[in-house]
């Protein structure tokens, strides 16, 4: 193994080059990923976990139901689904022939254990927010499911192919988090979430098998030792943040992708204190702003997808289109029916929690200055923040993308756990509701795009824009689309000898 | 003499429990306890209640103080990691022998070096080799790691392609391998430790040069390569040795940085993580850690310091 040649060099440099080097001689094809260590260390492979190790399960297990990039649902595990009149209950059946990586059929009996499993309450999955309404699971013969709703739901797919829902085996819970046994692409070799994670090619996967031998992720908690990391050739693939863009750029060894998410920064303002009780006030808080120049600023042009206060991804076909040019006069009149003609003095506390966040406050705290809004801004301490500061106080907020009907439900609507503006409005939640039980498709766009725009006229959260993803890749890797980690098709994912 | 090691030792017993008595008070006194911070801000009551169970929290603050000195006293058990779900001993003891490899290969490569630098520039005092290693040594003190560490990944992996930049290893990974990757995070490392000794040997190496043995030594026209090496380095070299014990002792705080930066899997980096996880018992348990080891290399040196000190050893208690 070591062939150490002294000619050049007689120092322990070429000792340790000799002894790293095998490393990167297999001759497999080995995709090289780091684990970020986000949940330090107590990463889980179970895919409902509130810490699951996301990188891996998304290789390791299916879904019944997968998401598109242009915002549609594609068949994984289930093949068709269909919805009773009332859209109570719904039918899958599933695709045949499919496998655990143990050997075992994929069954009905795994589909009902692996849903009813997001409603056990000693797991506390935070998905049970979004699947709660499964009431049961009927299994009506091997390969065809009836899924019971509590309340009626005619998007249960969009629903479904959250990325947390995932087939495991039948009565397999107790040791998932560490066995991994999925129907995957990628099957589990060896699980250390603090050194080494290593995944090897399902040669049986359903969809073919992959063309990559091997996918390892290597903990790095340190996001500049990820980035060396990246440009030493040590990782094929990385998240990249925008600063550290200009040492990939140009370089012919890495390839730079840029796709849209419907990641967002914003202001949660409390809509039921003080004068942003009045929905006129909110609505010049955030009318008042260009939002063009504050993309252009932040994110820089081409980086984000300009969006009124609508949380909804451009690509989402519930997205309702509104514009929202910046309006210093409208604000300004606003503001004086709302008895404040001679401005407004607001409370907002902000953070260096997130990269980016404190320029954001900043950034909104000039514009709308022009308006007469006086911005009182308070920088809280990051660590906390989500405690004691976000949800009580007018606040910067941070979310990550989810469908349409996710986003209504999850985070506006009234006493919604994580409703952070606490907005309220029985006439909003009334159209949801509607929404949710209507099967057919262009009405149920309809009534979601009139909640959305119903936010943009008197909601509380200010949404100027939703920021792209980024990531670089060696130059040698093949597949990868410029898309979400969500719509990869990983078994497809090659590299370059 | 006995009686004075005995002393040292006391007195190194009694700074571990001070030491071991501030880390748990410490964060005794912030607010919330180690379920809550684990948990966050979702928890329910129910998972609250087990994970307090799990920890013994209900007991009262001393006893569980004292609970915990008996199992790390009778068992050598440090509890369990609230984030891991780990004992924390197990956690703990492949990170140790990784940060000691680390440390020890930097005090391999820079003690020798710096004693000779130090030699050096005492002898040639004012000369343009003291001045041109003086200041640089001097330039080398003043970089921080995390800045020195980076610029030797930019040169030497990312640049020329000689070694490998971040560590990723595992940390069970076999000792050897281990040492070779430690090259670079203790070059690193070894930037400041030199520094600093440097600086000491030159300064006592001056003293002693100008000595009266040195000047007697002189006078009885003994050779200078035998006045140097015989007469006034081993009398230089007393005081540097408590700098030495210092010094290793100070690298502690720079391997918390070293290995972040260079993604070591020792236990700087698991302080750092521990601390970003509020994994509180797994925090303690680091912190007494560095505490035992800054104790332990300043009494070795004291204790080496006592042995080589003919006036120390003779004095009676």
């Amino acid at each position: 193994m070591i062939n150490v040649s002294f000619h050049k060099c007689s120092c322990a440099l070429a000792l340790s080059l000799a002894l790293v080097a095998p490393s990167f001689a297999l001759a497999e094809k080995v995709l090289r990923r780091a684990n970020d260590l986000s949940y330090g260390g107590s990463e889980s492979l179970d895919p409902l976990s509130p810490s699951r190790f996301y990188e891996a399960t998304d290789l390791i297990y299916n879904r019944l139901i997968r998401p598109t990039a242009d915002g549609g649902t594609a068949p994984e595990l289930a093949l068709t689904w269909v919805p009773n009149e009332t859209a109570m209950e719904w039918t899958l059946t599933l695709r045949s022939g499919v496998r655990f990586h143990d050997g075992s059929d994929f069954e009905a009996a795994d589909v009902k254990y692996s849903l009813e499993r997001i409603n056990d309450p000693a797991l506390e999955s935070p998905v049970a927010s979004v699947l709660g309404i499964i009431s049961s699971v009927d299994v009506i013969d091997p390969l065809t499911v009836k899924i019971n709703l509590s309340a009626p739901h005619a998007g249960l797919p969009l629903l479904l192919y959250d990325y947390r829902v995932r087939m495991i085996p039948n009565g397999s819970g107790d040791m998932i988090a560490s066995s991994g046994i999925g129907t995957g692409p990628f099957m589990l070799e060896s699980f250390d979430a603090e050194s080494m994670t290593q995944l090897v090619a399902n040669p049986n996967y359903w969809d073919g098998a992959p063309k990559l031998d091997r996918i390892s992720f290597t903990a790095i908690a340190d996001q500049e030792a990820r980035n060396q990391a990246m440009l030493a050739g040590q990782l094929d693939l990385n998240s990249l943040s925008r600063d550290q863009e200009p040492f990939y750029k140009d370089n012919p060894a890495f390839t730079l992708q840029n796709f849209p998410v419907g990641d967002w920064f914003g202001i949660a303002f409390l809509s039921d204190e003080g004068a942003l009780t009045d929905p006129r006030v909110r609505k010049a808080l955030r009318i008042a702003v260009d939002r063009q120049e504050m993309m252009n600023l932040l994110a820089g042009a081409g980086n984000a997808e300009l969006t009124c206060d609508n949380p909804v991804k451009k690509s989402d076909p519930f997205r309702a289109d509104i514009s929202c040019p910046q309006d210093i006069t409208g604000a300004k009149a606003l503001l004086a029916e709302a008895g404040y003609p001679d401005g407004i003095d607001i409370e907002l506390y902000t953070s260096d929690l997130e990269p980016g966040m404190l320029q954001f406050s900043e950034v909104y705290q000039q514009q709308v200055a022009k308006a007469g809004i006086r911005i009182d801004l308070k920088v809280a301490p990051a660590d906390g923040y989500w405690d004691n500061v976000w949800f009580y106080k007018n606040a910067m907020t941070s979310w990550g993308e989810r469908p349409a009907d996710q986003w209504l439900n999850e985070v506006y609507r009234t006493g919604a756990d994580w409703n952070e503006s606490h907005y309220a409005n029985p006439a909003f939640d009334a159209l949801l509701d509607e929404a949710r039980s209507t099967l057919d498709q262009a009405r149920a766009r309809d009534l979601y795009v009139k909640a959305q725009e119903m936010l943009f006229e008197e909601g509380s959260t200010f949404i100027p824009y939703q920021e792209n993803g980024r990531r670089v890749m060696s130059s040698k890797v093949t597949g990868i689309a410029p898309v979400g980690e969500d719509f990869i098709d990983w078994h497809l994912v090659d590299m370059a000898k | 003499m006995l009686g004075m090691v005995a002393q040292r030792l006391g007195w190194a017993v009694f700074t571990m429990v001070i030491i071991a008595l501030a880390v748990f008070l410490g964060l005794e006194a912030m607010p919330g306890d180690a379920c809550t911070v684990h948990l966050g801000r979702g928890a329910s009551d129910a998972a609250l209640a087990t994970c307090r169970a799990r920890l013994n929290l209900s007991d009262p603050a001393l006893y569980r103080f004292f609970t915990w000195a008996q199992h790390l006293l009778t068992e050598f058990d440090l509890g369990n990691s609230v984030q891991r779900g780990k004992p924390i001993t197990e956690i703990v003891s492949w990170r140790l022998r990784n940060t000691i490899i680390l440390a020890g290969t930097a005090t391999a490569l820079g003690v020798p070096l710096a004693i000779v630098l130090g030699v050096l520039t005492g002898i040639y005092r004012d000369s343009v080799l003291d001045v041109s290693v003086s200041a640089f040594s001097m330039f080398l003190m003043t970089i921080p790691e995390f800045i020195s560490g980076t610029l030797l990944i930019f040169i030497f992996a990312i640049g020329l392609g000689w070694t490998s930049g971040i560590v990723t290893l595992s940390y069970k990974a076999p000792f050897w391998d281990m040492m070779v990757v430690s090259f670079l995070p203790a070059v690193t490392l070894s930037f400041i430790l030199v520094a600093h000794i440097a600086r000491m040997t030159r300064a006592s190496m001056i003293e002693a040069m100008q000595s009266d043995f040195v000047l007697m030594a002189r006078l009885k026209n003994v050779p200078r390569r035998q006045i140097i090496w015989r007469h006034a380095l081993p009398n230089a070299l007393l005081p540097t040795i408590s700098v030495i014990g210092l010094t290793v002792a100070w690298l502690l705080g720079g391997v918390v940085i070293v290995e972040s930066v260079f993604n070591y899997p020792g236990l700087g980096r698991l302080a750092v993580n521990a601390v970003s996880d509020q994994d509180l018992p797994l925090v303690q348990a680091i912190a007494l850690l560095f505490g035992a080891i800054y104790t332990l290399v300043n009494l070795s040196a004291d204790l080496l310091s006592i042995t080589l000190n003919p006036k120390l050893r003779g004095q009676r208690q």
